[in-house]
């Protein structure tokens, strides 16, 4: 009679379960293969500079000194950044400019997708000419609305006091109130094609004969809408956002070009933040710990966007 | 019997005609400063054109021109600000460089003056720097003081420290060493629309003497006329701001330190000093309690000026001579009647000293460019090809070449350019130049500090912005920028 122990019990579904993944990975060697040189290049590119941010932001780095002769300060530039009247402006302007901009973009988008997923003479044109501000540069974009926005010369104010609704052109950009939401509008502009192209997408998914269904059914345009067509854009919607919202929390261009983050840091937000910090003020070791502290977000945004296609791959293997 | 090739006898004969034309003619090495003491207009009209240079000839000294290397090259170039005029002089110095030096494999990159700071920094860091770099004359220290520069003096490239300007040469010293030779030395110069000074009922022929008249004048501009009356310019993070206030804020007898005193020792703080609050308090008055300076002045450069002063909209700036020829550019470009409207502004286009303080007291930024040598450690490659890179250094600080190339918009590195003939053609060609030769002995140059371009990139900029947008009061911005300047050399975070 072979006597077997409780602790070897428990041990060898967990060796089976080990040889099971040994096995399934030696299966998959080829395709191991495949992504090894990506895996590589990453390493090299995104693994480095990520462990040498956060190296770097336990330091600090005057402007005196080479980068090399950097002070160990451990975790000083976080409780300086923490105790920064600047931070609490910069993250206030970040979260408004983010959810703002994604809000916004998905829901213009997601209404321009409605729009033209009817059939009518002229969409094909139409679709191609909402897709314009998506596809031209931003950096020239920026500057054509610097241009339309200029307190002094810029065509809104032109027209606004032609018509003789203003008596003189509205301060858009140079005003700490009203810069951060005019910029706003610019990336809103900008972005969403990119939510129309998605929405569309998505709603060349939701099954015709559904919605016939339910019209049979006597639903109205509201509630086939509601009860059809919505949940069947729920992943993708998901999708959308949080792709908006990575993007817009590492928007640089925009706020960058039209006014640097200013008038008084009013448009500042993270990245344009941490881009002058380090090179115009060679603050490496205080930028650094504002990167890792962005990262850290991005990682969580990142987290909940594989989760929602994990959810839409799950739910397409099931159907 | 040693046999002479055709080669090395057109070589010989080459060096022998370069020595005796640099024998006959007053050569560089030889040639005698220029006398500051009697600076004016009519001394530099009298040297003009009073002594030829052999450029070839006096860098063969420091580099033989068959020299076989390979130079990697950054320089502060010209940019959408500046005349078609001076990009034709960049043209011909690199064409006349490697024609010079056929056998140097050059390798040069043009970066605008906002974006080449932060590249130059970003490429130390990666030790992928190139060879030699032309900085904007506030960044020479911050590179030194780092040592990233090798020690780098005229000497070295043939000609005598005392053949450029005393301040100019501060700005390339750091700790006692030389670490650099300046190529270009400029002040600015007040420039107003005498038909719109008519107009709005001011004397067109007189500048304002005063800042505070240009308060007053620029109020009255645009209450008249509906028009902005003096160009301020307050971005963060470009030249052009700190280039505009600090004439302002060392007129009233403020700074940032004592940097407008003969001897400056940069230890105590006077950006929130009584003068300083006032110059600051002059900005304000324009933008916030008159409204008669562009509203745009925040997001503004002197570039976004240029075309505001060609259409008649706004009334005065302080600027190069060069901006006449950037008029001129522009109303090229115009059409119908823009082009008219163009041209009755260049022809009111008029040009004074900078306006004092209360005081009496005339100040302007001292600017330029200097020219450097990078360690090899932080080259890309890690090496320093030092023959061809002194000879581009000796071409570009020439007294022909360091004129040339500052034709439009500044003057002479080599105060020797003043003598050449092309001295002499400027004079006869550029409107204005005088005004603004008269105003270098009131430069002052930037603290010579490696804090420097933080200082005036960003602190002072934003000390102006937290002013004219309500931020702060003008007391608050002028103690918070005080305090920016103290943490800063500190070396706080």
């Amino acid at each position: 009679m072979t006597i077997v122990s409780g602790k070897a019990e428990a041990r060898r579904p967990l060796q089976s379960g080990r040889s099971d993944v040994l096995r399934k990975m030696w299966e998959h060697r080829a395709d191991y293969a495949y992504v090894l040189p990506a895996i590589a290049v990453m390493l090299v590119v995104i693994a480095y500079p990520i462990y040498y941010t956060i190296e770097l932001s336990f330091f600090n780095t005057p402007p005196g000194l080479q980068l090399r002769d950097k002070i160990f300060v451990g975790f000083n530039n976080y409780t300086a950044i923490l105790t920064s009247g600047v931070f609490w402006q910069v993250t206030f302007n970040t979260l408004i400019w983010t959810a703002a901009s994604t809000f916004f973009s998905f829901v213009l988008g997601f209404a321009a997708a409605l729009a033209l997923h009817r059939d009518f003479i002229g969409r094909g044109v139409l679709r191609a000419i909402l897709i314009i501000p998506w596809v031209i540069s931003a950096v020239a974009a920026s500057y054509i609305w610097k241009w339309i926005y200029h307190s002094d010369f810029g065509i809104i104010g032109a027209v606004l006091v032609e018509l003789g609704w203003a008596e003189r052109p509205p301060n858009f950009i140079d005003s700490v109130s009203t810069v951060l939401p005019s910029l706003i509008v610019v990336n809103i502009w900008r972005e969403f094609p990119f939510a129309m192209i998605m929405m569309t997408a998505g709603l060349q998914t939701v099954p015709e004969q559904l919605l016939r269904a339910a019209k049979v059914d006597g639903a109205n345009a509201w509630q086939r809408f509601w009860h059809v067509t919505f949940p069947h854009l729920r992943n993708v919607s998901t999708v959308t956002i949080l792709l908006l919202a990575v993007a817009n929390f590492n928007s640089f261009i925009i706020p960058w070009i039209m006014t640097g983050g200013g008038p008084s840091n009013a448009s500042h937000i993270w990245i344009t933040h941490i881009y002058e910090l380090a090179f115009g003020r060679q603050r490496w070791g205080v930028a650094a710990a504002y990167s890792v502290l962005l990262f850290l977000i991005l990682m969580t945004l990142g987290y909940f966007y594989v989760r929602a296609l994990s959810s839409n791959e799950r739910k397409e293997g099931n159907a | 019997m040693r046999r002479i090739t055709r080669g090395g006898a057109v070589l010989r004969g080459a060096v022998s005609t370069a020595l005796t034309i640099s024998l006959m003619s007053a050569s560089a090495l030889a040639a005698p400063p220029v006398d500051l003491s009697k600076w004016s207009p009519e001394y530099v009209r009298s040297i003009a054109g009073t002594q030829d240079f052999d450029t070839a000839g006096d860098c063969a000294k420091v580099t033989p021109l068959d020299y076989k290397g390979r130079l990697t090259f950054w320089y502060q170039g010209v940019f959408e600000g500046d005349p078609d005029l001076l990009r034709q002089y960049y043209k011909d110095f690199f064409a006349t460089f490697r024609k010079t030096y056929p056998n140097i494999q050059l390798e040069e990159q043009a970066l605008t003056y906002n974006d080449l700071l932060d590249k130059f920094r970003t490429a130390l860091l990666g030790n992928a720097a190139p060879m030699a770099v032309r900085l904007q004359i506030l960044g020479g220290t911050e590179f030194a003081s780092k040592g990233y520069l090798q020690p780098l003096k005229p000497e070295d490239v043939g000609y005598s420290t005392e053949d450029f300007w005393p301040g100019a040469m501060k700005a390339v010293t750091w700790d006692g060493v030389t670490y650099g030779i300046p190529t270009n030395n400029e002040t600015m110069a007040f420039i107003w629309n005498a038909d719109i000074f008519k107009r709005a009922g001011l004397d067109p022929n007189k500048p304002p003497a005063t800042w505070d008249d240009v308060v007053k004048y620029s109020k009255q501009i645009h209450d008249k006329l509906g028009i902005a009356g003096y160009g301020l310019v307050a971005r963060k993070n470009a030249g052009n701001t700190p280039y505009r206030f600090m004439p302002q804020l060392w007129a009233y007898g403020g700074g940032v330190f004592d940097e407008a005193a003969a001897n400056p020792t940069y230890k105590d703080i006077e950006l929130n000093s009584p003068q300083s609050k006032a110059a600051l308090q002059a900005s304000y008055d324009m933008y916030v309690r008159d409204k008669s300076v562009p509203v745009s002045a925040l997001t503004n450069q002197q570039a976004d000026n240029q075309p505001l002063f060609l259409a008649g909209q706004l009334g005065m700036m302080i600027s190069h001579p060069s901006d006449y020829n950037v008029m001129l550019d522009l109303q090229k470009k115009a059409t119908g009647t823009d082009k008219e409207k163009a041209q009755t502004v260049i022809d009111n286009m008029r040009y004074g000293l900078i306006p004092t303080g209360p005081d009496g007291k005339r100040a302007v930024v001292f600017g330029g460019s200097n020219i450097h040598i990078l360690k090899p450690e932080y080259v890309e490659g890690g090496k320093v090809d030092e023959p061809a890179a002194k000879a581009i250094i000796c071409m570009w600080t020439s007294p022909e070449w360091s004129l040339k190339m500052a034709y439009a918009g500044s003057n002479p590195g080599n105060l020797n350019g003043f003598k050449t003939k092309w001295m002499k053609e400027r004079l006869d060609s550029i409107k204005f130049l005088d005004v603004t030769t008269s105003m270098l002995p009131y430069g002052i140059p930037f603290p010579a500090l490696p804090q420097s371009p933080e200082i005036m990139n960003i602190i002072v900029p934003d000390m102006l912005q937290n002013a004219l947008t309500g931020a702060m009061t003008v007391d608050q911005a002028a103690d918070d920028a005080a305090k920016k300047v103290k943490d800063l050399m500190g070396g706080g975070l």
